[in-house]
């Protein structure tokens, strides 16, 4: 079953993502979480990680900078990554997508946003 | 567009945001009323969430409510009841501040350019007040002051029959 590491520097939003997906039925194995893109690197290096969900406005290391660095990491560089942030502009997004992002989610997000996002990635039980 | 038409636009856009947030993440039922402009020495809150943002223009959007409803959202957003006024439940007023104010980022920016947000920054203490240093008033029983020559644009929300309030100072950046 899937590990899922979720970056956010907010550990009330990392929580509610946790709950959200657990309500929404996906199976789950753990759940990792990480403050910032630089521990977010850090973990996705030590774990096995199955999917990657990252905030972009963090201290330390910004979401778009982790997603950078993760593709150019090598060993652990194709490890989806879906965004979920703030930032909702179409330059964003296509930023985050040209960095290597497979996906995007803009906060504030309804569970079935985030279900239907996540389909992609996670099996329903 | 003259200042006070865009503070109004930026309230609308502000009173949507919260509205959204409140239906799609928070869930909790939420109704507000027209912005009015209010001057500092009546504004009285127990817990402030703020962010501040540059650019064209430049300002705060900050979020005023008591710490009974501060710990009501807290404990909607992570569905379990909070009691204390740790650091979790800073953390949720920081959380919702960033996505109001994110929300009307997104809209600002692309009438008048790119647009920064700083990161939220949460006060709590009981009966703050905020006041311009050149009139500096003891107002409750603590008074943070801050220096504001402007006006905030306040809209009032009403939630489970908790008043709370979400302002904004704005001014145009010098050239």
């Amino acid at each position: 079953m899937p590990k899922v590491l979720i970056i956010d520097d907010s550990a009330v939003m990392r929580k509610m993502i946790q709950r959200i997906i657990q309500q929404s039925g996906f199976l789950i194995d753990e759940f990792v979480e990480a403050g910032d893109g630089k521990e977010g690197l850090e973990k996705a290096a030590s774990s096995n990680i199955d999917l990657i969900l990252c905030d972009w406005n963090m201290p330390n290391m910004t979401g778009i900078d982790f997603v950078k660095a993760l593709r150019g990491s090598g060993l652990k560089s194709n490890i989806p990554v879906v965004m979920i942030t703030t930032e909702s502009s179409e330059t964003r997004i296509e930023e985050a997508k040209n960095s290597g992002a497979n996906g995007y989610l803009t906060k504030p997000f309804t569970p079935d946003q985030l279900k239907t996002k996540l389909g992609n990635y996670l099996l329903v039980k | 567009m003259a200042l006070e038409s865009l503070m109004e636009s930026i309230a609308a856009d502000i009173a949507d945001a919260t509205k959204t947030l409140f239906e799609t993440m928070i869930l909790m039922d939420l109704k507000y009323d027209d912005a009015v402009l209010v001057d500092d020495t009546q504004i009285r809150t127990d817990v402030i969430g703020m962010v501040s943002f540059t650019g064209r223009y430049h300002g705060v959007i900050a979020l005023f409510c008591s710490k009974k409803f501060a710990l009501k959202i807290a404990s909607t957003m992570l569905m379990t009841e909070l009691t204390e006024f740790t650091n979790e439940v800073k953390d949720a007023i920081g959380e919702v501040s960033n996505m109001i104010a994110g929300n009307v980022k997104t809209k600002l920016a692309a009438q008048h350019g790119d647009m920064h947000l700083s990161i939220p920054m949460v006060i709590a203490g009981e009966g703050l007040s905020v006041t311009a240093v050149n009139n500096h008033s003891a107002v409750g029983d603590t008074t943070l002051s801050c220096f504001s020559k402007d006006p905030w644009l306040m809209t009032p929300f009403i939630s489970n029959n908790e008043m709370f309030n979400i302002g904004l100072l704005l001014r145009e950046s010098t050239k």
